[in-house]
C-alpha cells in the first residue's frame, strides 16, 4: 500500500500542524433526565492538516502525484503520525480538492487533510 | 494554441492550481465508508496572473480570448507548472519510444538517493535512443532536461525535434538540459536522449514550457492538456502604465468535456 510522501527533509508535516481524534458515541435521554451513553464506534478515528510552506518543485509534484494516484479521496494509504511516529494503514484524503500555489521559484505551498479510515 | 509571452514564459508567478475529483461516498453510522471513484469526474484549474505585460503580449492574450470565444471552444494548454512528459519515471511505459536494441532497467540509484532511475544499455553497433512525442505548439520555447551518468564518460545526445545537443555523462550524475522549439511545420516535438553503445543511467526526463528548468516534478499524466478552456466568458484587464498591464485568466480543463 502507498505512503503518504514525505519532503526531502524526510518530515512528513510542518508547523503549524494540526491534529483531532474523533469519537462517536450515541446519547439516550430519558425523560427523567438521565441519560445513557454508550459507544456507536470500534475507537476513535484521526485526523491531521498538514500544511506545507516554502516546497521545491519536486517536492510539490510529489504531493500532486501522490493526491492523483490516489483519486482524491478515494484511494487509502499509509500515514505516519509527524507526532508519535504511530502508522495508520487505513488513511485517505479527507477531500477531493487539492490547491497548489507556486508563490514563486521554491516557494510552493499546499495544505491536505488526511482522514483515518475504518472498514 | 494558448499565447506563450515573449520572454518565452507561459505565466507568472504566483500561479496556483488546483486538481479536483470526484469520489461518491456513503458513509455508514459506525464511521466505517464505500467509496466508489470517478475518474471522468476529474477537473484541473489553473488560476494565471500576469503583471507588467506588454501591449503586444496583452494583444495575443485578448486575440486569443477572444478567438476562443471565451470558455466556449477548447484549446491545448501546457501545465505551466508541471512536467509535459508523462511517465517520467517509468521508462518501460508505452508512452517511450526505446530503440530495438536498447534496454531499460529500473530501480537504480537516483540522484536524490533513492531507486528510480533507469539505466539504458545500448546493445546495438549504433546510436539508440528512447523518446516522448508530444502534441505541442511546436513554435513554443521548451526546456529538455534529464540526470545522466556513465561509469566511463559517455557522450549522449539530447533530441528536441530536429535539433540536438551533445554533452558528456560522466560518473556523477549530471543534469544536462537544452533549449529549443521545435519545428514550426511540424505538428508534434520529439523529446528523447540518444546513446551510443553501452550503458548510462537515466533519471528525472523533464520538458517545460519556459526557458530554463526547474526542479525535477515526478509525472504519469503529463501536463498537456487537450481541449482546456477559459474558465470565464470575460477578459478584464488594467492598464498600470505605459505599456504595462495586468490581467487575470482561469483555465479549466475537465475530463468529461
Amino acid at each position: 500500500m502507498a505512503t503518504f510522501p514525505p519532503l526531502k527533509t524526510g518530515a512528513v508535516a510542518q508547523y503549524p500542524a494540526t491534529k483531532a481524534l474523533r469519537f462517536q458515541n450515541q446519547i439516550v435521554r430519558f425523560v427523567d433526565g438521565n441519560e445513557q451513553r454508550y459507544r456507536d464506534s470500534a475507537g476513535p478515528l484521526h485526523q491531521w492538516v498538514i500544511r506545507l510552506d516554502q516546497l521545491d518543485e519536486t517536492e510539490q509534484a510529489s504531493l500532486e502525484d501522490f493526491f492523483l494516484s490516489n483519486q482524491g479521496s478515494f484511494a487509502s494509504f499509509v500515514f505516519i503520525d509527524p507526532w508519535d511516529g504511530t502508522s495508520y494503514p487505513n488513511c485517505s484524503a479527507g477531500s477531493d480538492r487539492l490547491q497548489l500555489t507556486s508563490v514563486k521559484e521554491l516557494q510552493n505551498t499546499t495544505s491536505v487533510t488526511v482522514t483515518e479510515n475504518r472498514g | 494554441m494558448y499565447p506563450q509571452l515573449t520572454t518565452g514564459a507561459y505565466s507568472q508567478y504566483p500561479l496556483r492550481k488546483q486538481r479536483r475529483t470526484r469520489t461518491v461516498t456513503n458513509k455508514a453510522a459506525d464511521g466505517s465508508s464505500i467509496k466508489l471513484a470517478d475518474p471522468n469526474g476529474s477537473v484541473t484549474e489553473w488560476q494565471l496572473q500576469y503583471e507588467g505585460l506588454s501591449d503586444t503580449e496583452l494583444s495575443n492574450l485578448q486575440q486569443f480570448f477572444t478567438a476562443t470565444e471565451g470558455s466556449l471552444n477548447g484549446f491545448t494548454f501546457l501545465d505551466p507548472a508541471g512536467n509535459l512528459l508523462a511517465w517520467s519515471e517509468d521508462l518501460t511505459n508505452a508512452v517511450w519510444e526505446a530503440g530495438p536494441f536498447l534496454a531499460s532497467v529500473g530501480g537504480v540509484t537516483d540522484p536524490f538517493g533513492g531507486s528510480r532511475a533507469f539505466q539504458l544499455t545500448n546493445s546495438g553497433e549504433g546510436v539508440q535512443s528512447v523518446s516522448q512525442t508530444l502534441n505541442v505548439p511546436t513554435g513554443y520555447v521548451y526546456s529538455w532536461s534529464v540526470y545522466v551518468q556513465a561509469a566511463q564518460p559517455t557522450t549522449v545526445t539530447l533530441l528536441l525535434g530536429s535539433n540536438s545537443v551533445q554533452a558528456t555523462a560522466g560518473p556523477n550524475w549530471t543534469r544536462i538540459s537544452f533549449t529549443a522549439s521545435g519545428d514550426p511545420a511540424a505538428a508534434s516535438i520529439l523529446f528523447g536522449v540518444e546513446l551510443p553503445p553501452g550503458a548510462i543511467g537515466v533519471f528525472g526526463p523533464q520538458v517545460e514550457v519556459q526557458a530554463e528548468p526547474s526542479a525535477y516534478q515526478k509525472s504519469t499524466t503529463g501536463g498537456v492538456y487537450q481541449d482546456a478552456r477559459f474558465g470565464d466568458d470575460t477578459f478584464s484587464f488594467a492598464t498600470t502604465d505605459v505599456n504595462k498591464h495586468s490581467v487575470t485568466v482561469n483555465i479549466v480543463y475537465a475530463n468529461h468535456l
